[in-house]
This record gives structure tokens, C-alpha cells and sequence, in this order.
């Protein structure tokens, strides 16, 4: 898959600080590949469970670094991907970007549920997730962004974020969504139809056959600055924004708990 | 060929005057909620409001899909109903859409299929000739001119106030117009979201003025 390709070229010009790349393959009856290499590991903490929990051993991500996750469920096959500790988007030189790049391909079902990216002052990312969906798979996708560290009284007054994601389903998308932050971004989130000075926000997305039963629960969960709609018949999306991280966390905790079926990944808890 | 300056001026302010049949004045693109929230209570909020969505929200969106129009407007219009926020901003779009591609066809020819507004509005420019800068531009500005509109039937905001917060915006929508309508549609992204917020917040009012 393109994310894993990529990720193999070594480009001799730019000496890159971390790359990982990691791919899963699940079936009904579990684990059917794990190949992982570089600064990306796959936990799998509990037996049997559907789980894996992705660490980025590098400890974050800054410019010049390359990540690559491809997942692959079968039919029939659930897989819950969640992060060991929130991915941290170090200061980085002004021209090297780091990338992320993650491509899945589900029959069955995903839950794509990371804890939350830190973009810190100077930090360049640039990230990209495509999910191309079978007509009968189902998607949970949610990504939570914290805008600095806040408990430090960090500032983002230059920074370079760059976000696509492109969910598909029998090739046609589906859901399709982008952020492009450059420069002051407290600024930005300052103005009144962005953020109105909140420093968090979280997209969400269930595409599946349930997505509409769940809208009215959504929309009683959500806080006042939070909203979710239907995109046809059977694509929920929601959004919120937060004055932190925290504030995020706990507005979606019972949401994801409800569209997921079960428990938060225990490392979402601690 | 492009056609005269003065020629794409008039036709497309023929197409984007508040008079032409979409029902432009039915959506408030989620200002209506803005305003009951408290968001927007007046001129000077109205026009940071506006400005919001016009340069990170819903604005410069449309102008990135109505320039993708002119490359392949079948592709523009699956991508602008991927990136809707909700259900309420793709009954927006489509249903402005649908009628401007069904008045234009009547009135002066031209495709008739449905599609999001902008993908219309793109696919008609470009069958006329008309520069897909220009054309953002002036999309931008009658987007711009029933945000303002709109919030002139919510909130104190007198005549003269909405025109000057019109011609203050004008630079920002030309010059929206201008990157949007070239970047293609890998440049999709919008970061209004407490304005996506608002319109999906908008679905479940119970007491409305407008659709959106």
C-alpha cells in the first residue's frame, strides 16, 4: 500500500530523525499480519481482545520524520486501534515536515480511536488518512487535536499543520476532511468561528450501517460548542470544541463508549 | 477563448445577484444559530463572523470546489458532498445547486444535472468562458451578501453597516477567490468549525427563520 512504499525510499538528501512503518492485517480469528519496523510497535495488551495499541518509540514526531501505519480487516474481523501516550508534534526546523501517513482497508469493522495529538510552537506536521470501506464494513474514526501545552502556558505562534482525512466506501468518498493551520495559530483560534478561543477540538465519524440510530444520543451527549449530522443515510459526523484537552476527553468518553460498543481502550483511561 | 472582462462581470452578476431563483435567502449557513447562541449580536461581530467563513470556512471551500468545476466538475461535486458538515449544509448546497443548474439550463443553456451550488456555479463559468477567478470572487461576494443579509433579519445591523462590512470584505474575497479557485481539491480543509458547529446545531432548533 502507498503509505508502506513511501515509507521503504529512503531519500538520501534529508537525513530523517525517526521513520516507522507498521501494518496489521486481522481476520475473524485474529491477527492474519504484523510486520513493524523502526520507531513503531503494536501492543497487543489483552488476549484475545480486538485491541492493539500503537507506540511511536521515537517518543513523538518532528521534521523530517515519516511514519506509516496500513491496516488491513478482514470480514467478519473487528480491530480497536488506540495510542499508548498522546502523539506529540515536536518544534521542528522551519523546512522539514513530518509526516504521517495511515491507510486502512476494512470489510469488517475499525475503531480508530488515538489519543489526542499535541501540536507544540514551531512544530511542522503534515498528516494523512485514507479508509476505503467495503459496502458492509463499518467505521468508527475519532481524532482529538490539543493546540500547545497549555499547563505550561505554551503559545503557538508559529506552526505549520497540515490534516487530510478521506474516508471511502466502494471507492466513492464518503466523508472528507481537511485543516490547514499555518502560523499563529492561537490567533486563529481565537476568532469567533473557529474556536472562539478554545485550544481542543475533535472530529468524529461512524460510517456504518447503525450510524443514523445513534445521532439523537450523540446530540444529547454533546456540549454546547459540539455538533453532529447525518451525511446520507448512514455517515454520522460529529465535531466538538473544547477549551482543552481534558474538557475534550470527557465529552467524548461517553460518546465513543456508545458508538463503540464497549469500554474505552484502558490506556485512554489512565 | 475568454470572453471580455465586461461581459463575464455582467453574466455572472446576472448569475450570483440575490435575485436569481436558488433560494439563496432561505440558508444562513448556521448564522442564524450564531445568533440565537449569542455569537453574533451585532455589526461588528457579524463581520468577523463573516470573515471567518468566507477565508477558513464554508467560503473558501466553495471557491476550491468551484475551481476544481472547471477540471472535472463530476469529481468537484463528489467531493463537495464528502466535505458538507451535515446534513443540513448538503441541503444547502444541493438544493441551490439543483436550481441553478435547472434555471441556467432553461434561461441560457447549459447542463442541467444536479450538483452542489459551487460545482454549478464552476461548470456554467466554465462553459461560458468566464475566468474561474473572477467567478470565485463574485461567488464569494453574493455568499458573503446573504451571510449579511441574513443576519440583517436576526440582529441590529442597519443598511449602512452591512454595505460597509461588504466593501471591507471585498479584498478578502478577491483574494480567497484568487488561491482557492486554483488549489484544486487536495486543498479542501476548512478550520470554521464552530460555524460547521452552529449549522448542525441549526438542525435541531425548533423555532427557525431559516432552512440552515
Amino acid at each position: 500500500m502507498a503509505a508502506m512504499k513511501d515509507i521503504a525510499v529512503i531519500d538520501g538528501a534529508t537525513q530523517p530523525r525517526a521513520r516507522g512503518a507498521l501494518r496489521i492485517g486481522v481476520g475473524p480469528r485474529g491477527l492474519t499480519a504484523l510486520r513493524q519496523s523502526g520507531a513503531l510497535k503494536a501492543l497487543f495488551p489483552h488476549r484475545g481482545s480486538d485491541q492493539v495499541v500503537l507506540v511511536n518509540t521515537a517518543g513523538g514526531i518532528t521534521g523530517g520524520d515519516r511514519f506509516g501505519v496500513v491496516l488491513e480487516v478482514a470480514p467478519g474481523a473487528r480491530l480497536t486501534v488506540t495510542t499508548q501516550a498522546a502523539e506529540r508534534a515536536y518544534a521542528a526546523q522551519p523546512d522539514e515536515t513530518g509526516q504521517i501517513e495511515i491507510d486502512a482497508r476494512v470489510s469488517g469493522e475499525l475503531c480508530w480511536l488515538p489519543q489526542e495529538t499535541i501540536i507544540f510552537d514551531r512544530s511542522r506536521l503534515s498528516r494523512q488518512m485514507r479508509v476505503d470501506m467495503d459496502a458492509g464494513a463499518r467505521v468508527l474514526w475519532c481524532e482529538q487535536i490539543c493546540f500547545g501545552r497549555l499547563a505550561r502556558g505554551e503559545t503557538l505562534r508559529d506552526v505549520r499543520f497540515r490534516d487530510r482525512v478521506e474516508i471511502r466506501r466502494g471507492g466513492r468518498a464518503v466523508y472528507l476532511d481537511g485543516l490547514d493551520l499555518t502560523g499563529d495559530v492561537f490567533a486563529t483560534l481565537d476568532r469567533p468561528a473557529v474556536a472562539a478561543g478554545g485550544r481542543a477540538m475533535a472530529s468524529l465519524v461512524l460510517a456504518g450501517p447503525d450510524a443514523a440510530e445513534h445521532l439523537a444520543a450523540v446530540r444529547a451527549l454533546l456540549p454546547a460548542t459540539g455538533g453532529a449530522s447525518m451525511l446520507g443515510a448512514d455517515v454520522l459526523v460529529a465535531r466538538i470544541v473544547a477549551a482543552d484537552g481534558y474538557d475534550l476527553r470527557v465529552a467524548l468518553a461517553a460518546i465513543l463508549r456508545r458508538l463503540s460498543g464497549r469500554d474505552l481502550p484502558a490506556v485512554w483511561r489512565s | 477563448m475568454p470572453i471580455p472582462t465586461v461581459e463575464a462581470v455582467l453574466t455572472l452578476q446576472s448569475w450570483l445577484s440575490p435575485g436569481y431563483p436558488v433560494g439563496a435567502f432561505a440558508y444562513s449557513h448556521g448564522l442564524e444559530l450564531a445568533v440565537a447562541e449569542g455569537r453574533v449580536g451585532g455589526a461588528a461581530s457579524l463581520e468577523l463572523w463573516v470573515r471567518d467563513v468566507i477565508e477558513l470556512g464554508g467560503g473558501r471551500g466553495d471557491a476550491v470546489l468551484l475551481g476544481a468545476a472547471f477540471d472535472d466538475w463530476a469529481q468537484a461535486d463528489t467531493a463537495a458532498r464528502a466535505f458538507a458538515a451535515g446534513a443540513g449544509r448538503l441541503t444547502e448546497t444541493l438544493d441551490q445547486g439543483r436550481a441553478f443548474a435547472a434555471t441556467i439550463a432553461a434561461a441560457e443553456g447549459g447542463a442541467a444535472d444536479p450538483v452542489a451550488y459551487p460545482v454549478a456555479v464552476g461548470r456554467a463559468a466554465r462553459a461560458s468562458g468566464l475566468p474561474r477567478t473572477l467567478a470565485a470572487a463574485m461567488y464569494l461576494q453574493a455568499m458573503a451578501g446573504a451571510l449579511v443579509s441574513a443576519a440583517q433579519r436576526l440582529a441590529p445591523v442597519g443598511q449602512t453597516e452591512a454595505q460597509g462590512i461588504l466593501a471591507r470584505l471585498r479584498p478578502l474575497c478577491r483574494a480567497v477567490g484568487a488561491e482557492a479557485s486554483h488549489a484544486g481539491l487536495t486543498a479542501l480543509s476548512g478550520a470554521a468549525f464552530l460555524s460547521d458547529i452552529a449549522s448542525q446545531r441549526h438542525e435541531v432548533k425548533h423555532v427557525k427563520v431559516f432552512r440552515t
